[in-house]
């Protein structure tokens, strides 16, 4: 059985760009991070004037998630979606008991990220103060943190991206997680600093970025945002996770595993982010 | 300009109205630099028209979340250009912040070594951003008092009369307390005031 998350994105990427179908039926588990993941190929797909297949999963549950989470609204304006499964196609009843926090949303002007944070703000109450047992003061520090990563897209993608987020609860740590995806195919890091920084890979482009507040523009005030994400993640014992290009920056926490510098990966356009956020 | 109120030289801007005038959606919070640009030049057009002495107040109240970039975009660029005498001799305050709102406005200040009064929702007054501690001192010594000269800061903080005046004089620059001149007794003097 196939997961479709950040840790197996890199093995998945590969054959997923160079194929013609993309094959998810024995997929038994995906989350935000796989599902922009997969929306952001079929974007670079769609540049490039591809269309490519989806062959849909046979589990019902993953395919009611995908549903829920409004995949197939963005899906299917890149894909050919082929059912696999008889049940598979039908309408399910959407459950209003969710865990979701946001469904996926596409990012292209402000108005979206004020109808993100308007949504979040309403569900906040539901997910992050009941099972994170965030404050008041946390719940902010989301928020900004998620408009700041979100708004990104629009000023130096030059392009749309797509966020997701969903709680889960980890029976190895014995808490719930929150895990924010948000992703694009623009110009990336790298490009997006080039004109005001000597660059030597992806890795330093990201590194400037996220732990030195480099940005692409000059003025006085810029370049703070995805540091006060970094400062809140780090506050609140959370994994945050930027790749571009060809390489990944992340920081790990304690209970978490993986490294904290990837090169050489395969090569994906613009800009890829996880959040994980635990139970405090 | 429904969103503009006079009382006694103070100019209201009710944000929220604002936000809806401007961008034209239902949503209460502040987000985004390009949200932020667009009220900032609404309120930089309609205080242009106002006298110079104005207490331009930026109303809070009924603003949910503000983001770092839009408090850059709005606060932290007004204060600049405020100080840079852009807008003329004019004082901005913030009203009815709320925690969340006051930290993360104050983490935008800051970052360009300014500052600017906040009043929060219950009614106390304090000021967001970079202000060393005697000017922070003497700041509260006015806020307390209301209004205060140069002769009465220095007798209650037994400093020396151009040090009092000095650092009366500085908030003044920052824009943090009015100034203006009344005859007294002993002739014409300076009273710094609370905006």
């Amino acid at each position: 059985m196939i997961q479709i998350t950040e840790d197996s994105f890199e093995k998945i990427l590969h054959s997923f760009i160079h194929s013609e179908k993309i094959d998810l039926t024995n997929v038994s588990f995906i989350d935000p991070y796989g599902m922009v993941g997969l929306l952001e190929i079929g974007e670079l797909c769609m540049l490039e004037d591809v269309r490519k297949t989806i062959i849909l999963p046979r589990s019902d549950e993953v395919y009611r998630y995908l549903d829920r989470m409004d995949f197939f609204t963005f899906a299917k304006r890149y894909f050919y979606l082929e059912h696999t499964s008889t049940g598979a196609g039908a309408k399910y009843q959407r459950s209003s008991n969710s865990d979701v926090l946001l469904e996926i949303t596409a990012i292209e002007k402000a108005n979206d990220i004020h109808y993100i944070v308007g949504k979040v703000t309403d569900r906040a109450e539901a997910i992050l103060a009941t099972h994170l047992h965030y404050d008041d003061r946390a719940i902010n520090g989301f928020i900004v943190s998620l408009s700041e990563i979100c708004q990104n897209v629009i000023e130096h993608s030059e392009n749309r991206g797509f966020v997701g987020i969903q709680k889960y609860r980890y029976q190895n740590l014995g808490k719930n997680v929150v895990k924010i995806a948000v992703m694009d195919v623009g110009i990336g890091f790298r490009k997006s600093l080039s004109h005001r920084f000597r660059l030597r890979s992806d890795i330093d482009a990201i590194d400037k970025a996220l732990l030195h507040g480099a940005s692409r523009y000059d003025d006085e005030g810029r370049g703070h945002g995805l540091a006060g994400v970094r400062k809140f993640v780090i506050q609140w014992q959370g994994m945050l996770s930027i790749r571009s290009g060809t390489a990944r920056l992340s920081l790990i926490p304690q209970w978490a595993r993986g490294r904290d510098q990837e090169r050489n990966l395969t090569f994906f356009p613009g800009s890829q982010i996880n959040i994980l956020l635990p139970e405090m | 300009m429904v969103q503009l109120i006079q009382l006694n030289n103070m100019y209201k801007f009710d944000l929220h109205k604002l936000l809806h005038e401007e961008l034209g959606n239902n949503f209460k919070d502040l987000v985004t630099r390009q949200s932020g640009q667009a009220i900032r030049e609404r309120i930089e057009r309609d205080i242009e028209r106002e006298p110079d002495g104005s207490v331009i107040s930026l109303d809070f109240s009924k603003i949910g979340v503000i983001d770092y970039s839009c408090a850059d975009e709005i606060v932290a660029k007004l204060v600049s250009r405020l100080l840079s005498g852009e807008y003329g001799c004019k004082y901005i305050l913030l009203e009815g912040l709320n925690e969340n709102q006051r930290e993360n406005i104050e983490v935008a200040v800051e970052r360009k070594n300014l500052a600017v009064m906040a009043e929060m929702k219950d009614g106390s007054r304090s000021v967001l951003g970079s202000l060393n501690s005697y000017l922070k001192d003497t700041l509260e010594f006015i806020v307390k008092k209301k209004k205060a000269t140069s002769k009465e800061l220095s007798e209650a903080k037994n400093i020396e009369a151009n040090t009092s005046g000095t650092r009366l004089l500085n908030l003044h620059k920052k824009r943090l307390v009015k100034r203006a001149e009344e005859v007294r007794s002993e002739g014409k003097i300076w009273v710094y005031e609370i905006l």
